[in-house]
């Protein structure tokens, strides 16, 4: 990559972002989408120490919920590969546990959402639990998988051509991502993404444009969505360093 | 071993000898209490 690209944004939230990447391969926004699906390392729960659990789901059922739960993941050297953050959990029915109910050890770590059920329990039962959270990758586990819903897609450029004849029924044109037109960026739902909403009585034309890629990266709450970019970014650059280093012998 | 009447919910020790029978109800279904240790679960 000696080229020089740019990073254009089209939509940008905490969890959920959109930008547009020019001069990049095919191959290298797919490097960036697998990072950012299995290389980046999230905390998560990965052993509970049952105390009492009167439920009516099995300790290890259990312990899958809790480690299914996403936990905020503080920046990069805050915490080493097997640094352990114990969170607890002790609550009595009637009523839902949730992973609001979660104390933790070190504010950095804490439930990313407070809304998820783990189990209901009735009157009398009780969940007592303590877990600890190790950092890992989503190689390993999904439940370390900080980008849960990331992907690419081609910028679209849209030319209008001739007038449809008058006596021809416009057929809708579907298409759907993030279209240039005339230098401007459109995300196609805003004409529900059909061509003829936005153009009645044209004729379009579609092609991709080479080497630019929209993506969508969406996260489950570990970090932000660009914190998650630049970290999967990062770990492609330190695993060529090591690459280069390995094979310099 | 203790366990607990399925029928009038009291702890019931049972030896070799009685049989499996609540002493005080003569109910023969007893339940067996989970154990008061820490259970230790991976995330798998």
């Amino acid at each position: 990559m000696t080229e020089a690209y740019d990073v254009e944004f089209v939509e940008r939230g905490d969890r959920n972002i959109r930008f547009l990447v020019r001069g990049v391969t095919p191959a290298f926004a797919n490097g960036i989408r697998r990072a950012m699906v299995a290389d980046v390392p999230t905390m998560a729960i990965d052993e509970v120490r049952f105390i009492e659990n009167s439920s009516v789901m099995f300790d290890e059922q259990l312990a899958l919920r809790l480690g299914l739960v996403p936990l905020t993941t503080p920046p990069e050297g805050e915490f080493a590969e097997d640094d352990v953050v114990t969170l607890s959990i002790d609550v009595e029915g009637p009523g839902t546990a949730y992973s609001g109910d979660l104390v933790t050890s070190d504010d950095l770590v804490r439930p990313a959402d407070e809304n998820v059920p783990i189990i209901k329990l009735k009157d009398g039962q009780r969940l007592e639990a303590e877990a600890d959270a190790v950092l890992d990758r989503g190689k390993d586990h999904a439940k370390h998988q900080g980008g849960v819903a990331v992907g690419y897609r081609h910028l679209q450029r849209v030319t209008v051509g001739e007038d449809i004849s008058e006596f021809e029924e416009q057929e809708a044109q579907i298409i759907r991502g993030v279209i240039e037109d005339d230098g401007e960026l459109v995300l196609t739902s805003e004409f529900d993404h059909d061509l003829s909403e936005r153009y009645p009585g044209k004729e379009v034309h579609v092609e991709d444009v080479p080497g630019a890629f929209v993506f969508h990266v969406e996260t489950d709450g570990s970090f932000d969505a660009t914190d998650l970019v630049t970290r999967a970014v990062d770990t492609i650059d330190s695993r060529a360093a090591d690459l280069e280093e390995a094979v310099q012998l | 071993m203790s366990y607990k009447c399925s029928r009038c919910k009291r702890d019931v020790q049972l030896d070799e000898y009685g049989g499996v029978r609540c002493p005080y109800c003569g109910h023969r279904v007893l339940l067996k209490e989970r154990s008061r240790d820490v259970k230790t679960v991976p995330v798998e």
